[in-house]
């Protein structure tokens, strides 16, 4: 039998989340947003209840870190906007695309002061500053037009996220005159051939070159290792573009960025050929050493603005990173190649001999999580063994490792983003790594965990409080304070929200424990003490 | 001899707070606020650790709360920020003083783009929409001008939260000259002219009525005396509960929400509101028909001729405003039925309960016998809560506090410890249903860490209730309100605390008289579905 009746706005907005080819829905549903959820069991769009507003957004980020597509949030007005905004400016800091749905107040109260419920001054106006855009749906056949807005900075722009809200009246009106599917199909931009020449003969005339790679060139893992090899030149990945070009290829310099030898070579260079990259603090600024370059640079960036920021270009292309390294690659076919390898090994010989030794022992750690976990993906916390990590540990392909400690640098993103990452990729062995300061942010998203039975081994990084800070404190001659916390008993606590959960303390017990982690009918926490594990 | 000098400007700031009587700040120290921390160290300002700058924010918000004083957190720039923005969001709506004080990113980066560390495109812009200002101290000497100007906020304004962000650089900065208090305004007072046209509606009136909300916290003597003169019903709001005592003949409570309660206020010819927003929350209501000529006393010009257009509008502090009335009302004859009709109301509000609420009753009566009268009660948004409004009683104001404003969940339980660390001679408690609890349920660790003696009443119905009803009212199938909940007693113990689980009303009192003894929080776990309550 044919429903007559005409569907809402909220109902309209399900299907055509559906035909943009949105999976999974993220929201605690709230007194405002009830209307978003009478289509949802009608469609194929999974929804899932985390704990708290900030578990949502987290989520979100970390299924669309291993996809490279956005997941959709429904976040009521007021404190559940309030409650997801650290997510969504970390997705904001790191490009990572999110579709965060809210409700707003009824579109005849908007602006008017009334204390109304869950009210705000301007709602749009708090989430603009960490979204690529927010709007407010005034009228039902908008609806897909902003919709299309988004998807098209999904698959043209410089991703982040976006908001929109829809006013209650809004969401239960009519949807008469909303379109149905999605819009057709979008490309990114490529480069112009005058943009190629000019690079081109850039690099022809480039005595000393260097590249750096950052999470732009996420996509474009072939392209970037043809172009590398076709020039053989020594090439940096920033964290976010880790495994762009896989462990082990020898004019990969890994992510050693940060490190004095690498700043040194790149300051040398005669020419920098910078793609997908802010060149950012969080990227290069992890000592004293400041990145400078004194070369020619050549700039790559979906964003224009971005081709200016930190570091002036000597000329700059604003396209998409595959197709612009496909171009290079295509136009550079007579290019005389330089022969990197030896400088890249004595260039990482140079910087692991000069990195503290926890850092290296960091490094060993992850290697050993990636031993007995192949194919692992890695989601991490701001935490000590993920710094150390940001520099030494190396993946076979992209969207395998990431965390929050680059751009935002906030904490309690790595449970939930792990949590979002397994959703998306069930048959792949995901692992949280956070620490126990950071844990306790998000702590309630283990019971979102059991809840959906995910496989997650949560490796806790123990140093009984914010060793990081503790650090800053001891080496500024402050007396330290708050760094030292009390530290709830984990394993318990894990079990409480009905984990399974076991503290290791040696190398043995810790594959053994993770093995059984990733296989397990729930999520388990492993307690690992740091003083032990830097030995593994 | 330059004994200042020698300060920098994070140590100068906590050193201002200080003589602004500032005794404690919550927050998380992170890499841009450790300037900050030199200046804890030397201050006696007590540093209290949080697990999440949302409850860093929200102990903020409830230290003022009980304290009357502004509540402090102290944050990291970027997540510190956003992480404490609901808490702020809450402080706005309910109108309590907060200072936000937090670093920003140095400020020679400011508003590039450059992909710093914490950044966002400009912190201050974030915080605006929800603070009375929101400011960045470019250099040194801006610092003790925009705290005068924060604490200006708080003592004259309808108080509402303040965010000062200084930069990593400038927090480093040397501070040359003395930072002092200066004298600080106070709330404006009425005009007599303005009082004269009230007293001589409310003396002409047939059946006044009195509406008080959070902004008449300290004119409750005033008021109540202008109601015993008229014989003038009192309701409150879920913020002006208890200024004029729930027990008084002339209460209404906070029953708003009842229809009784609507009914009678419709009877009305003259309401006298005085520091409320007469707001939707209080009532499910979007709009009160209010028949009478309105009287409205508050401090917030723009809340003169919002909804309910005021016959008179009088810009002052509800204290002044209120006993500037009873002086000026002169002779006037008590309206005598007011008593007989609020005692037949108040019986009203124990009928038409539907079966959830009957149950929630059981338990708030238990609890009012076994509670001190005394104790502040900083609930979490549950329905244990929404029927408590009108059907437990409290003798003062700030007794019963919930976020019914912007409602938040996650709230209750931060908040108690903020409202215990403010007044550690008063009991405190916390009423959450289980869905929000979860939403700050780390703060149990902090709390174990302080040894605050707080009884937690955690009501569990099993997932977001009022969302299920909500839903199952429209017909929309459930999704996403059912999830399933840890051991609240084993989590509860691992996070340090004690925990029990009660099955009946004996059990409820003595875990509670166990727990205001005790050297930790206790969570007491009250299932709704239990025989007891049947």
């Amino acid at each position: 039998m044919v429903d007559k009746r005409v569907k809402t706005c909220g109902e309209a907005l399900v299907e055509l989340l559906q035909a943009y080819g949105i999976e999974v829905v993220f929201g605690i549903p709230g007194v405002h947003t009830v209307e978003l959820y009478r289509g949802l069991p009608n469609t194929r769009l999974r929804h899932i209840t985390p704990r708290h507003e900030q578990g949502a957004g987290f989520m979100a980020d970390g299924y669309a870190r291993v996809t490279g597509k956005p997941a959709a949030c429904f976040i009521i007005s007021g404190p559940g906007m309030t409650n997801i905004i650290t997510a969504m400016a970390q997705a904001y800091s790191d490009s990572v695309p999110m579709l965060v749905i809210s409700s707003v107040n009824n579109s005849h109260e908007l602006s008017l002061g009334q204390g109304r419920l869950h009210e705000l001054p301007s709602q749009r106006e708090l989430v603009a500053g960490v979204s690529v855009f927010s709007h407010t749906v005034a009228r039902p056949d908008e609806l897909d037009q902003v919709l299309a807005r988004a998807f098209a900075v999904f698959d043209s722009a410089r991703p982040g996220p976006v908001h929109i809200e829809l006013p209650l009246d809004v969401i239960t009106a009519p949807a008469t005159f909303v379109g149905a599917g999605a819009i057709g199909k979008r490309y990114r931009p490529g480069p112009s051939r005058a943009a190629i020449a000019d690079a081109v003969a850039l690099l022809k005339a480039a005595e000393r070159p260097f590249i750096v790679l950052g999470g732009g060139a996420q996509n474009a893992a072939n392209e970037a290792r043809r172009l590398v090899e076709r020039l053989g030149v020594r090439t940096a990945l920033t964290v976010n573009a880790k495994g762009v070009l896989a462990r082990g290829h020898p004019l990969s310099l890994g992510s050693r960025l940060p490190q004095k030898p690498v700043l040194d070579a790149i300051q040398a260079a005669d020419m920098v050929l910078a793609i997908g990259t802010e060149l950012g603090e969080t990227d290069t600024l992890l000592f004293d050493d400041q990145l400078r370059i004194n070369g020619q640079v050549i700039r790559v960036d979906i964003e224009p603005e971005q081709t200016t920021r930190n570091v002036l270009p000597s000329m700059s292309i604003c396209a998409d990173a595959a197709l612009t390294m496909q171009a290079l690659y295509d136009a550079l076919a007579d290019f005389n190649p330089f022969d990197h390898r030896a400088v890249v090994a004595e260039l990482r010989r140079a910087s692991d001999g000069l990195a503290p030794a926890a850092y290296r022992a960091h490094g060993r750690f992850l290697d050993l999580v990636a031993e007995t976990l192949p194919d692992v993906i890695i989601v991490g916390d701001s935490t000590q063994p993920v710094y150390g990590g940001n520099l030494f540990y190396e993946t076979a392909g992209p969207r395998r490792y990431f965390n929050s400690s680059t751009g935002y640098g906030t904490l309690g993103y790595g449970l939930p983003a792990a949590l979002g990452a397994k959703l998306a990729l069930a048959d792949t062995p995901v692992v949280s790594l956070i620490g126990d300061g950071g844990l306790q942010f998000t702590l309630a998203e283990l019971a979102t965990a059991v809840e959906l039975e995910l496989a997650v081994p949560i490796l806790v990084w123990n140093n009984k409080g914010y060793g990081e800070i503790k650090r800053y404190m001891v080496d500024r001659d402050i007396p330290t304070i708050g760094v030292d916390i009390y530290t709830p008993d984990f394993i318990a606590v894990a079990r409480g929200f009905g984990c399974l959960a076991t503290t290791v303390s040696t190398r043995a017990e810790f594959i053994e424990a993770l093995q059984d982690a990733d296989s397990a009918s729930k999520p388990t926490l492993i307690d690992i003490p740091e003083e032990l594990a830097l030995d593994w | 001899m330059h004994t200042e000098a020698h300060l920098n400007v994070g140590e100068a700031t906590i050193k201002l707070l200080e003589q602004y009587g500032v005794d404690t700040v919550f927050g998380i120290p992170g890499v841009h606020t450790l300037e900050f921390c030199r200046g804890l160290n030397k201050s006696s300002i007590h540093h209290v650790q949080a697990r999440n700058e949302q409850g860093a924010g929200f102990m903020a918000d409830g230290y003022a709360r009980a304290s009357g004083k502004p509540g402090v957190a102290l944050v990291i720039s970027g997540p510190g920020v956003t992480n404490a923005l609901t808490a702020v969001g809450q402080a706005y709506a309910d109108s309590i003083p907060m200072l936000l004080l937090s670093a920003d990113a140095a400020s020679y980066t400011l508003g590039k783009g450059l992909g710093c560390l914490h950044e966002v495109p400009s912190l201050t812009d974030t915080t605006a929409p929800l603070t009375a200002f929101s400011a960045i101290a470019m250099n040194a000497e801006e610092v003790p001008l925009l705290l005068a100007r924060a604490f200006s906020v708080f003592s004259s304004e309808r108080p509402r939260p303040v965010h000062i962000a200084i930069p990593t650089d400038v927090l480093e900065m040397p501070v040359e000259t003395d930072w002092e208090v200066p004298e600080l305004p106070m709330r404006p007072a009425p005009t007599a002219k303005k009082i004269e046209r009230a007293c001589e509606l409310l003396r002409n009136a047939r059946q006044p009525m009195i509406c008080v909300g959070g902004g008449a916290c300290l004119a409750g003597d005033a008021i109540t005396k202008v109601a015993e003169r008229l014989g003038a019903a009192v309701i409150g709001s879920i913020n002006g509960k208890g200024i004029v005592p729930d027990t008084h003949p002339l209460s209404l409570s906070a029953g708003t929400v009842r229809r009784e309660v609507q009914q009678y206020l419709q009877q009305a010819d003259v309401v006298l509101a005085v520091g409320t927003e007469l707001s939707e929350v209080d009532s499910f209501e979007e709009t009160l028909e209010i028949p009478g000529k309105i009287i409205r006393i508050d401090i917030d010009t723009r809340k003169m001729n919002d909804i309910y257009p005021s016959e008179v509008a009088i810009i002052g502090g509800a204290r002044a405003s209120c006993e500037a009335i009873a002086n000026r009302l002169g002779e006037v004859k008590a309206r005598a039925e007011t008593v007989t009709e609020v005692a037949r109301i108040r019986r009203e509000f124990r009928t038409r309960l539907d079966a959830g609420q009957l149950r929630h009753c059981k338990v708030l009566d238990v609890l009012r016998e076994a509670l001190p009268d005394e104790t502040i009660i900083m609930a979490d948004v549950c329905q244990l809560v929404y029927t408590g409004t009108f059907a437990f009683d409290v003798g003062k104001p700030r007794l019963w506090n919930y976020p019914g404003g912007y409602c938040t969940l996650g709230s209750g339980l931060p908040d108690a410890i903020g409202a215990r660390l403010a007044r550690p001679e008063t009991p405190v408690v916390t009423f959450a249903g289980d869905g929000g609890f979860m939403f700050t349920v780390q703060e149990l660790v902090t709390g174990a860490e302080l040894g605050l003696a707080l009884p937690i009443i955690l009501w569990n119905n099993e997932g977001l209730k009022q969302i299920q009803d909500d839903m199952i009212l429209r017909e929309i199938e459930l999704v996403g309100v059912t999830g399933i909940n840890p051991d609240f007693i084993a989590l509860a113990q691992a996070c340090g605390c004690h925990a029990l689980r009660i099955d009946s009303a004996e059990g409820l009192v003595e875990a509670i008289n166990t727990a205001f003894n005790a050297d930790r929080p206790t969570v007491i776990e009250v299932r709704e579905r239990d025989p007891w309550l049947n």
